[in-house]
């Protein structure tokens, strides 16, 4: 009765997903997410976003279209499915959000204590100018498949090193980043929890930016590692480290060949 | 013959892994660089890096004081268990499993007096809360009750429509199995090592790891068991 029940509410969740023709509860079980997919707050933040990326800014009076995100100055289309990325010139891996910041610092000189670097989250009164930027560049690569390159050898341990975080337990609730997310078709209350083994979920899930509905704001990979890392009541991650870059390297490197949504619209 | 070979062998293993730890600590004592580029991460294994990236790299704010007297350095360091299980990923061969078990059972300490029922509406307001020890950017206050946060992964009171299914179904769970001493030790066990009948679960060890207190466990417990509670007076109906 119970297995009729539950195929039922699957087979349902697969109409209303209509065009995704998929029975995965975390990419159609909110229906509420599906009807509201096309009116994306975010493009207000990602418009936002494109002026401030052109714009002339900063101590160096230089606008980003130099900025080179690891397909060359001012190449933007398709530069986040290819990140996180060894950078010659950082001589590190660097994230999207990282990246931005190191050109807003050599490009504009700006500092770590100016506003437009230090405002690293959107609140309800302000959204940060790192978070617009973020979500222009990232809206270049929409649609693009998931492909960031692993040719440097700190590419691979970088995400080696992630997919261990990932799975490593610790912390006063014993949990890991793999508790939630190898599971399929559970849920935390009635939150539906994406699979890092499915490319179809996952694509989406780290689909980031995106708009979360219930904070109202667009929220960053990086805004996301570190809520779990809160959540799982483990020590509180900086941002743009080599640990969160090494866990957003591996999430990355799971959804590989997956179609990025940028930016997405999420709970 | 062949127990002294092994013996030899185990000895020449554990020699091997003194000599690399030493390697390893002759390796961190080397001041730390700027960037990945100025050091030589090339020989570094995946989980050797991965512990770096946590303890050197200045990833994490392990100096934070934490609400049970320790810093987050200490959270991040893992015990034994927490350990076998991420390196096992939480599927132990039989042999670890029946360790985790006997380990899991000695682990196991018991409330003064026996295992007696709390008040299952303040276990109602603890299974529902997901307040306690949360530290990094918005540290859980605890003149507030720390929550067991049941219905984050199990559905209780089948009134509550919220519940998550990382766990299996608690409904109705004293009207089906009653209230015996066999049973509430099975909860208790359950709620304070739960490795001690499913190795490497996905459930954290609220007694283990002093999440709750037993104050709270006996609450909880009764909101799992007593006839009145909702979990299980609406399974009548």
């Amino acid at each position: 009765m119970l297995k009729n029940i539950l195929a039922g509410v699957a087979l349902a969740g697969s109409l209303v997903g209509g065009a995704m023709a998929s029975d995965s509860p975390y990419l159609t079980g909110r229906e509420q997410l599906l009807m509201l997919a096309d009116d994306n707050p975010a493009e207000l933040t990602q418009w936002r976003g494109e002026d401030l990326f052109h714009e002339v800014r900063g101590p160096k009076n230089a606008s980003l279209e130099r900025c080179d995100f690891g397909l060359g100055p001012g190449v933007l289309k398709g530069a986040y499915v290819r990140m996180p990325r060894w950078f010659e010139d950082a001589g590190r891996v660097m994230d999207l959000e990282s990246r931005i910041i190191h050109c807003m610092k050599t490009l504009q000189g700006f500092t770590d204590q100016d506003d437009p670097i230090a405002r690293k989250h959107s609140s309800d009164t302000r959204e940060a100018d790192l978070v617009a930027i973020y979500t222009y560049v990232a809206s270049q690569s929409n649609g693009m498949k998931w492909n960031p390159p692993m040719n440097h050898p700190m590419e691979r341990l970088t995400r080696n090193a992630g997919e261990v975080l990932f799975h490593r337990r610790a912390g006063s609730m014993d949990f890991a980043c793999a508790t939630c997310h190898t599971t399929p078709r559970k849920r935390i209350r009635l939150s539906f929890l994406p699979v890092e083994s499915n490319v179809e979920e996952w694509s989406k899930a780290i689909s980031w930016p995106a708009y979360r509905i219930g904070h109202g704001v667009v929220r960053t990979s990086q805004h996301r590692v570190r809520g779990c890392y809160y959540q799982m009541r483990q020590a509180g991650i900086q941002f743009g480290s080599d640990a969160s870059i090494a866990i957003i390297s591996y999430w990355t490197h799971q959804a590989r060949g997956g179609v990025a949504t940028l930016p997405d619209l999420k709970r | 013959m062949n127990k002294q070979n092994n013996i030899v062998g185990y000895a020449l293993v554990t020699i091997g892994m003194v000599l690399a730890s030493a390697a390893l600590i002759v390796g961190c004592a080397q001041p730390r660089p700027d960037t990945q580029a100025e050091r030589d991460f090339s020989r570094m294994s995946p989980e050797a890096y991965a512990e770096y990236l946590i303890f050197r790299s200045g990833s994490f704010n392990l100096d934070q004081a934490t609400q049970e007297g320790t810093t987050a350095a200490d959270r991040m360091t893992q015990d034994v268990l927490q350990r076998m299980c991420s390196e096992a990923r939480n599927r132990p061969q039989p042999e670890l499993a029946v360790r985790i078990v006997g380990a899991a059972r000695d682990s196991i300490v018991y409330p003064e007096g026996g295992i007696q029922l709390g008040d299952w509406r303040q276990g109602a307001e603890l299974a529902r809360s997901g307040t306690g020890f949360r530290i990094g950017h918005n540290v859980d206050d605890h003149s507030q009750p720390v929550g067991g946060n049941c219905y984050a992964c199990h559905q209780l009171d089948p009134d509550e429509l919220g519940f998550g299914n990382l766990g299996p179904s608690l409904a109705a769970y004293g009207a089906l199995r009653g209230d015996s001493e066999a049973v509430r030790k099975f909860v208790y066990d359950m709620i304070y090592n739960p490795h001690s009948f499913f190795p490497c679960t996905q459930m954290p060890r609220f007694g283990v790891n002093q999440f709750l207190t037993q104050e709270s466990i006996a609450h909880i417990m009764a909101y799992l068991l007593d006839p009145e509670s909702p979990v299980n007076s609406r399974h009548a109906r």
